[in-house]
């Protein structure tokens, strides 16, 4: 089972820089599909490659769908080589993207992310404004399927506001929206 | 959400607005009327209800798959 609050809590602890994206962070905003593993968009800069690595070295990353026997070493020198890892670990399955489809690389998936305290952290995660332009660009059946349901979100999201922001259960587990306006793109 | 925005909420779900991208997803077959208790929920208490989902569809494959070796 994923644990995706203790995957959350390494990131977090590590201070690394990553904005959640996918499926979780639909569900972050209440999308009801299921998913399976935790995807992140990582900042490339040299330092945090070192942290994102350090930090989920102790949970054995490996990656995922491979024989076990293939030879892997995650360590810094191999995530700056490559962009995108699909990993296991035994804490979880995480997937590792450098680059986000329609929006581009951490700087720009990070200015279309709000925060969130999510169990106990504050955690980046993309918007669902942002969720829906990289939905639109990948464009893969499994993207278009969730799309009319995120497209309903942020609808709702829009016209059913509290004056801090996007509705909420609570809305001081909201810190801080870094979209500076929530333009309607629904046509009521 | 408090019991207007909650009330708000239904009535949009219930009587999506023609051409609406809440209309949309109905007509796509999305069940709306999961979102309103999800979006009672704070953020950690979805991922927290998705983390419970999978295992339970983990728990439903272990058990087929135990079911078909038997």
């Amino acid at each position: 089972m994923n644990d995706f609050g203790r995957l959350l809590k390494i990131l977090c602890e590590g201070k690394v820089q990553f904005v959640i994206i996918g499926g979780v962070a639909a569900s972050a905003h209440g999308s009801a599909h299921l998913t399976y593993d935790l995807d992140i968009c990582y900042g490339r800069a040299r330092d945090n490659i070192e942290r994102l690595a350090k930090a989920l070295e102790p949970y054995h990353p490996r990656l995922r769908g491979v024989q076990d026997d293939l030879s892997f070493c995650f360590d810094a020198t191999t995530i700056a080589r490559g962009m995108n890892f699909t990993l296991t670990t035994d804490v979880g399955d995480i997937d590792l993207f450098g680059e986000v489809a329609g929006i581009g690389g951490y700087k720009d998936v990070e200015a279309l992310s709000i925060t969130e305290v999510l169990f106990g952290d504050e955690c980046a995660v993309l918007s669902l404004q942002g969720l829906i332009q990289s939905k639109r660009a990948a464009a893969r059946p499994k993207d278009l399927l969730i799309l009319p349901e995120i497209e309903a979100l942020r609808a709702i999201e829009t016209q059913v506001k509290c004056q801090s922001g996007p509705i909420e259960a609570r809305s001081e587990d909201r810190v801080e929206d870094k979209q500076s306006e929530h333009k309607p793109d629904d046509n009521p | 959400m408090d019991k207007a925005q909650r009330d708000e909420l239904i009535r949009l779900i219930t009587s999506p607005p023609a051409g609406s991208k809440i209309a949309a997803a109905k007509d796509f077959g999305i069940d709306l009327t999961l979102l309103v208790r999800r979006l009672e929920l704070t953020p950690t208490e979805r991922l927290q209800e998705l983390a419970a989902a999978q295992a339970f569809v983990q728990k439903l494959q272990a058990a087929k798959k135990t079911s078909t070796h038997e």
